[in-house]
């Protein structure tokens, strides 16, 4: 592994917790400006940064914290008292530390111009007043600084197999090119560009591709990934040279050969050295007794974990007669859970790592807007699957969002209702059995259902027939409706195009659910559930015409034995009554459109129905059988069986047969 | 001392065309085929620094000229010269190792650049 990249990564990895650190911080500075502990604690993460940035030689970062320290130096020794103008000020300083950091993670090189910054920092400190002026909050123009990895984003196998052939001189380049907008004959200009590229290392994917680029088809710019020992500059200049090769942008990705068994001692030498200097330099930070591990082996570890549980399940279904067998099933049965429940909590991290960064939104956003909002996180150290968490993120702030921007009345017209000025935003996580609960609750205006209706209907979402026969609950949903948005106007904050749709999507790709509550006046209430961990859960297997099915238990919350005289008619609907509630009854057989007689049912002595929650729904799923209760390991349908009505993968059951999973939130 | 420049193209007019382009730019003309066939002979006979190729030709093609002339210098310097619509031809000449290409009707500055870049390496 190359020293100075190993180096490098601890940089990120502390500057970023730095970051976070001096972000709440500098919050909390906000509501307590005389608290001397908090100045101190902003005083010493901005001082690490600059000790650790100056010992890696990023001047512009080294200036930016000593500049910032020294403000804080000022509030410290009471030479100058905390306002919102010192907070705004702090906090463009922050963004900027997290721009030139994202600059070097990409580029190897400071890039963001603090010039303008500087020079204020610079006023304040000779205490020049005149400029309280609005700061320019720091931006992601420059085309230099646009990710674009995601177009030449590799699979897994590509993945193994490009890492498997590098060697440790080699860096994984993502580039850019782009060609003049006069260019003639793209497609040849194309192809000289991955023919140069092909001569330069080894190109591990483009977009467009070959055969894309000989027909044309693209625009611009051509995306590499390249492979190569060769260094950035050299690169940059071979592409820049041929002709109609307007701009060639580089970003380095951080991927190094790891873990190679031999390392040279040479290497391993100055290995030790570094590490050392980096003890002297940055001597305060605790480094906890943990081990960073990638994420993809415990996604490994899970698929073995899987695979095991198939087999374990395969075993116990010969069903032999013997005290050793029935002796060894028990404890491999034991052993496996274990291993599973390890597996699983390994891969756990709290759901904190992402509420942590909504504090600093809902502050600048409500500034914004000129609202008042306080937001209130509970249960930020509730446990998610990894895999889950990032992807909670964007949805989370998208309703966030939404609360600041819709939900949360101005000051005044929250006074006018009776209200406290300030409106309160709660988020917070629990563990709810086998399911995660996230709630964003606000105190807001709630949603107003007309006017939801008024919407769908002008979309053409429904006809004013159908709104009339609506329940309210519906009304509500229709905001997940994709083409829905209640904002009138697109504005900054939440109207982006992306509705609520998008949210509910990226939830149900997870496996979750999210619902809606709102009260007109009171408050709306969004409730994201999610499954502990997604690969493998317990299920009942039912029959239904001869196959074998699994209902995940989740979604399960009793099974029945019906006699047919309880079955009543409802609107020619049947259904039975349970504690008091009217549940319908569905057939199984007819939602998966088996080819079969209905109805045979009602000839039955006992029928066995599943209760099935969704929400807070209740429905009976009528099956032929119920068999047991056992884990399953759930796996895909594969990429040209997605999106099967009703079916939402499928598992390997003991005698080494495959049974569909049903997928009864729909069905619900 | 000016580099030395065959120009192969079966149409007078584009020859015209691209030896005052050339000679403007401070190249020395010493040689003009009509056909794929002429311009092999040529290049044995006079080793240009720079061959500017036309692609469509009688007898032998534009592109099967370059594949004779690298087999005899591996190291010519070759141009194509194409029209719009000819990608692929001018795909497989470049597959073939000429070293770039101009597009007609030429401009003047891009042939230049074009030819200019060849010698600046």
């Amino acid at each position: 592994m190359d020293t100075k990249d190993q180096y490098l990564q601890m940089f990120f990895d502390e500057s970023a917790e730095y970051l976070q650190q001096l972000n709440e911080n500098v919050l909390l500075l906000e509501e307590h400006p005389e608290d001397e502990e908090i100045i101190n604690a902003v005083f010493r993460a901005a001082h690490s940064v600059k000790g650790m940035s100056a010992t890696m030689g990023y001047e512009r970062l080294t200036d930016l914290t000593h500049r910032m320290e020294s403000i804080l130096a000022k509030v410290r020794n009471k030479e100058m008292t905390i306002n919102e103008f010192i907070i705004d000020t702090l906090f463009s300083g922050l963004d900027y530390i997290k721009l030139l950091l994202d600059d070097i993670r990409n580029n190897g090189e400071e890039r963001t111009d603090i010039s303008d910054y500087l020079s204020k920092l610079e006023k304040i400190l000779n205490n020049d007043i005149s400029i309280q002026e609005v700061l320019v909050k720091p931006e992601k123009t420059d085309l230099n600084l646009q990710d674009f990895t995601g177009m030449i984003a590799l699979t897994e196998e590509e993945k193994e197999e490009i890492y498997n052939k590098m060697t440790s001189n080699d860096r994984i380049y993502n580039i850019r090119v782009i060609l003049a907008e006069d260019c003639l004959l793209k497609n040849v200009r194309g192809y000289m560009i991955l023919k140069k590229a092909q001569e330069l290392g080894y190109l591990a994917k483009s977009n467009p591709d070959q055969r894309e680029i000989e027909d044309e088809d693209f625009g611009d710019s051509i995306y590499i990934k390249l492979i190569s020992a060769l260094k950035e500059k050299q690169i940059q200049e071979e592409l820049a040279d041929i002709i109609d090769v307007e701009q060639v942008i580089i970003h380095v990705e951080d991927y190094k050969v790891e873990e190679k068994a031999v390392v040279e001692q040479q290497e391993a030498k100055s290995l030790v050295d570094s590490i050392k200097k980096q003890k002297d330099g940055l001597a305060n930070i605790q480094v906890s007794p943990t081990v960073r591990v990638d994420i993809k082996k415990l996604d490994t570890l899970m698929n073995m974990v899987g695979e095991l549980l198939i087999n374990k399940t395969r075993l116990e279904g010969l069903n032999i007669d013997s005290d050793v067998y029935q002796d060894i099933i028990q404890q491999l049965d034991r052993v496996t859970q274990d291993l599973h429940h390890t597996v699983m909590q390994i891969r756990m991290v709290p759901i904190g790592g992402i509420f942590n960064r909504f504090p600093r939104m809902v502050r600048d956003l409500s500034k914004e807007l000129d609202k008042k909002i306080d937001l209130i996180i509970e249960g930020a150290d509730t446990e998610l699957d990894r895999s889950l968490i990032d992807e909670l993120g964007d949805p989370l702030m998208h309703i966030i969002r939404n609360s600041i921007d819709h939900g949360i009345e101005k000051p005044a017209e929250r006074e006018r209702k009776g209200k406290p000025a300030t409106g309160n935003i709660l988020l917070q996580a629990y563990q709810k059995g086998s399911e995660i609960i996230i709630e964003v609750e606000d105190d807001g205006a709630g949603i107003n259902t007309e006017k939801v209706i008024e919407k769908a209907i002008e979309k053409g979402i429904i006809t004013p027939d159908e709104a009339s026969q609506m329940e309210e609950r519906d009304k509500l949903n229709l905001i997940f409706h994709p083409g829905f948005s209640t904002s009138e106007e697109v504005t900054d904050i939440s109207g982006r195009g992306v509705g609520m749709d998008v949210v509910r999507n990226v939830v149900e790709t997870l496996d979750g659910q999210v619902f809606v509550e709102s009260e007109l006046g009171v408050g709306t209430r969004f409730t994201i559930s999610l499954p502990l961990t997604l690969a493998i859960t317990q299920a009942l297997m039912v029959v239904i015409n001869n196959e074998v099915y699994a209902i995940p238990l989740g979604s399960i919350s009793e099974t029945l034995l019906v006699a047919p005289e309880e079955i009543i008619q409802v609107r020619g609907q049947d259904v039975i009554l349970l504690r008091e509630s009217t549940i319908p009854l569905v057939e199984a057989a007819r939602q998966l459109n088996l080819d079969i007689e209905y109805g045979k049912y009602r000839q039955l002595e006992e029928i066995p129905v599943v209760i099935i929650n969704s929400g807070e729904r209740q429905i009976g799923l009528i099956v032929d059988q119920m068999l047991n209760q056992q884990e399953i390991v759930i796996k895909s349908l594969g990429k040209f069986l997605v999106n099967i009505k009703n079916i939402s993968g499928a598992t390997i059951v003991g005698d080494g047969d495959v049974a569909l999973i049903l997928d009864v939130r729909n069905i619900a | 001392m000016s580099k030395r420049v065959l120009v192969v193209d079966d149409a007078a007019f584009m020859r015209m065309m691209i030896k005052n382009i050339l000679i403007d730019g401070g190249f020395e003309i010493v040689g003009e085929a009509e056909t794929g066939r002429d311009a092999i002979e040529l290049y044995k006979e006079l080793k240009p620094d720079l061959v500017t190729m036309d692609i469509t030709m009688p007898e032998m093609d534009g592109i099967d000229a370059v594949k004779e002339i690298l087999e005899i210098d591996k190291d010519a310097k070759i141009i194509m010269c194409s029209a719009m619509g000819q990608q692929a031809m001018v795909i497989d000449a470049i597959q073939a190792g000429a070293k770039d290409f101009v597009v007609k009707p030429f401009k003047p500055d891009r042939v230049l650049a074009a030819v200019n870049k060849l010698f600046n390496e």
